[in-house]
């Protein structure tokens, strides 16, 4: 009963992405086209007959309306077509390359911070108003208040210059390369984390069937382990879906500063260079991979909250 | 743990691109983690700027591309070490008809990376795809001088009607519309490079290309690296040293420094702004200013009103600004004041100069307010301006600066407008919004033209919009000239410029790097040239 709610559920929310990326397209597609200057705009402006001949290979010069809807077309059979700026690669190939960077990055920067975060917040819950609470609550503020720009350089001054113990960026697939970047990404979630698993722990403890379980005579650890760490993990778990969604998909500040070639990148050298085709690409990938990972937190809420269930009645 | 580097310092590094290796064994991955930064291998690795547009000769545009190609393709004629201009795949060359026609001598040795001879052919195919209307290269501007090139690209031509001809299997000839001094140089750009016949279709994988220069492309991941292997077919590959060269492409100025600090790289693109007072306290020996061909000015929209009507105005705004204090103070990083708009370093032509530039800066000030005053600028209250640039920490500075000391000494009100590049550059092709706004070039070839045809009336890039008679003429009197007689007539017509002022020089660009104190080869120059092809490294 319960698993056909879900799959009901799944197939509802898969069918309503269709209208939402659809409206995401559209106003991707409109608004880089509304920025002044073009793809070809450059240094030296292009005569005439050569500006001609680009506009036509690329379709510019067609109605903005006829390109929207070759555009619809080309997307139906995932092809995102090739980077005005990154002339050598197609958009596709460009996020491929990119995208399993950013996903291991951010990936292992979401379960660094998972780890640590909820492992923080819960100690910092259990002994509210101590010594080890208010360490942990003044990290986690200074973990979300200093922006990642001023963490990452001085990583870097720290472990690769002076140091001299890791790389001070560039990418290779090895696990060194990784850590500094990977540390940088996790911090902010992991206060911000620690935060949210802290205040919601403190409110699970105090709720009946917790005083209850205690009455009962359980020991400590397994009221939490077995009673209190789903519930408390209900706002953490709504946090993640979008907080990974922006990880995976890669941080423009965070691959600048190590050299990353990740996803994050392109948003910016793509809108920049009004490299319409990477835009779109970038935006429309994004678009799906948070709409998924939304779902995907859907499902979760389900497991961990016993009042949240797809079934008929709900 | 000799073994161990053996294995983490080798080629292997970036070979595996797509797999995600994690080491298995958590103490191996403490030391290599420890190991990396400071493994020594045989590889030179320098850092790039920006990611390259593109690859293919027809397509790169950005200085990075270039820079990238000349490692990988080489023309007719090509840079020594000293970043002078040297023969290529020319080993010799005539010039007849008056300068018209060159025709060029092919080494008998040239050859593709897949080890097949280079021919004439292989120049006359690519160079009628560069100007092929149908998917005409964004630099065939360049290639303008020989003989039907603009109609080509106009349509009004067939590819093959350009004065491009084999004469026999290893000769060229090369017929100009007329005498073209700088002409040779051209050649040494991408644009002009040779193409093997199996390249040219849609589609293909740039990794895989023939390749005729000193090296050739082993691995490219866009934004980490670029991996260049020594081509063993390439004709001077027994004087090539360094057997692998890494290319980092980083935005980042300050990204860069720390990875050259952390010993990741041994040459940089550049230094981040603002740092030259302290690498030239810390890293002495390594840090590399240069004079390099380009200057920075600010132009003048000449069909603004105010402006445009008063050549005193404009020469008031010049005088006003103390040069000294802008590159001594504001930007600070070697750069010297400018007063012409050629910067020098040409062979054999000397830049017309401000004659203001003899002057101490209060004498200037003193006749930047009598001409003001003359131009009648502010009869009717302070005089409001404009003043644009493009996004960068530099251009910031230097336009508060320059507002600062025209308030100061004429009392103008100018008001700041940041724009990003592309919005920068519709705004200054269009011209109706501009007032006063960045300017500046870097030289295509050493050559003055370079620099003035940008003012000739008519010029694409002539964003002042100025028309001037006396220029003009000075200047298409120099296009029939040669030798002493041409430089000389340029000189007259920068004069003139300088007189009329649309643009007004602030200074003379720098060219700036960091150079591992290890690199033998590298040798300063005004075009910033470093082929890979001369560098090797000094092992300790």
């Amino acid at each position: 009963m319960i698993q056909e709610g879900i799959v009901r559920h799944g197939i509802g929310r898969l069918v309503s992405l269709i209208p939402t990326l659809l409206m995401l397209i559209t106003i991707a597609f409109f608004l880089i086209r509304v920025a002044p200057g073009g793809p070809f705009d450059s240094e030296k402006p292009l005569p005439p007959e050569i500006r001609a001949n680009l506009d036509a290979k690329y379709h510019l010069d067609e109605p903005l309306v006829q390109q929207y809807f070759r555009y619809l077309g080309q997307i139906l059979v995932l092809d995102f077509g090739p980077s005005y700026q990154y002339k050598d690669w197609t958009v596709n190939e460009l996020i491929a390359r990119g995208f399993p960077v950013s996903l291991t990055i951010g990936g292992l920067a979401m379960v660094l911070a998972f780890v640590f975060g909820t492992s923080i917040g819960i100690a910092a819950a259990l002994r509210q108003n101590s010594a080890v609470d208010y360490g942990a609550m003044g990290f986690a503020m200074l973990g979300i208040s200093i922006p990642n720009f001023v963490i990452a350089p001085a990583l870097i001054l720290l472990f690769a210059v002076y140091a001299g113990w890791l790389p001070a960026g560039g990418w290779d697939w090895s696990v060194q390369r990784m850590i500094l970047p990977v540390v940088t990404l996790a911090l902010p979630v992991i206060a911000y984390i620690a935060r949210l698993t802290r205040g919601s722990m403190i409110e699970v403890l105090h709720s009946n069937y917790i005083r209850t379980a205690r009455a009962k005579g359980l020991p400590m650890s397994q009221i939490i382990r077995r009673h209190a760490l789903k519930p408390a993990l209900l706002p953490v778990i709504s946090y993640m879906g979008p907080a990974t969604a922006g990880l995976i998909t890669g941080s423009v500040i965070i691959e600048r500063i190590y050299s990353i070639p990740g996803l994050g990148s392109y948003f910016v050298t793509g809108a920049l260079n009004r490299d319409y085709t990477l835009v779109m690409g970038v935006v429309i990938f994004y678009g799906v991979v948070i709409i998924l990972l939304n779902f995907i937190v859907d499902l979760l809420y389900a497991w961990l909250n016993p009042r949240i269930r797809y079934d008929e009645a709900s | 743990m000799a073994a161990l580097r053996i294995v983490l310092s080798g080629t292997e590094m970036h070979t595996y691109r797509f797999a995600l290796k994690l080491p298995r064994q958590p103490v191996l991955f403490l030391l290599f983690a420890i190991s990396l930064p400071l493994c020594a291998d045989e590889a030179i690795r320098r850092g790039l700027g920006p990611e390259p547009d593109s690859l293919h000769i027809h397509r790169a545009q950005g200085l990075a591309a270039v820079n990238l190609l000349r490692d990988l393709r080489e023309g007719l004629t090509t840079y020594d070490a000293a970043g002078e201009l040297a023969p290529g795949v020319a080993e010799s060359w005539e010039v007849l008809d008056d300068g018209k026609r060159y025709r060029f001598t092919l080494r008998e040795d040239a050859a593709w990376s897949n080890g097949e001879p280079l021919l004439a052919g292989d120049f006359v195919r690519a160079l009628h795809q560069a100007v092929n209307p149908a998917d005409v290269a964004a630099t065939a501007g360049l290639l303008a001088p020989i003989v039907n090139a603009d109609e080509i690209i106009a349509g009004e031509q067939p590819p093959e009607a350009l004065g491009v001809e084999a004469t026999a299997e290893r000769t060229l000839e090369i017929n100009l519309k007329r005498p073209t001094p700088w002409f040779a140089e051209i050649l040494a750009h991408p644009v002009a490079y040779p193409l093997h016949e199996t390249e040219g279709a849609e589609g293909q994988n740039v990794a895989q290309l023939a390749v005729n220069g000193a090296y050739r492309l082993a691995d490219w991941t866009p934004n980490a690296v670029i991996r260049l292997e020594k081509n063993p077919h390439f004709h001077a590959a027994d004087q090539v040293n360094a057997e692998v060269v890494e290319y980092f492409p980083i935005e980042q100025p300050a990204s860069e420094l720390s990875r050259y600090r952390a010993g990741e790289l041994h040459i940089t693109e550049t230094i981040p702004a603002g740092r030259f007072e302290w690498l030239s306290d810390n890293l002495p020996d390594d840090l590399r200013i240069h004079p390099y061909l380009g200057s920075f000015w600010l132009n003048i929209n000449l069909r603004h009103a105010e402006l445009g009507r008063s050549a005193d105005l404009r020469r008031a705004l010049a005088l006003a600004i103390n040069r000294d204090i802008l590159t001594r103070v504001v930007i600070g990083a070697g750069e010297q004041p400018a007063w012409s708009v050629v910067p020098p370093g040409i062979d054999g032509y000397q830049p017309a100069m401000m004659p203001e530039a003899a002057m101490s800066q209060p004498e200037r000030e003193a006749l930047a307010k009598a001409l003001f005053a003359r131009s009648g600028a502010a009869a009717s209250g302070p005089l409001r301006l404009q003043l644009r640039y493009n996004t960068s920490g530099v251009h910031r500075r230097t336009a508060v600066a320059v507002a600062a000391m025209w308030k100061q000494v004429l009392g103008v009100d100018t008001e700041l407008f940041n724009e990003e590049w592309k919005v920068f550059v519709n705004n200054r092709r269009l011209g109706v919004v501009t007032e006063v706004f960045r300017g500046g070039w870097i030289a295509d070839y050493a050559d003055p033209g370079s620099f003035l045809d940008l003012f000739r009336s008519g010029s694409e890039m002539n964003f002042t919009f100025i028309a001037s008679e006396r220029f003009d003429e000075l200047m298409r009197a120099s296009d029939i000239a040669t030798g002493t007689e041409r430089q000389a007539l340029l000189a007259q017509a920068e004069a003139v410029l300088l007189e009329e002022m649309p643009a007004i020089p602030l200074y003379y660009y720098v060219s700036r790097h960091l150079v591992n104190p290890d690199v033998r080869g590298y040798v300063d120059n005004v075009r910033d040239v470093h082929l890979s092809r001369y560098l090797s490294l000094e092992q300790p």
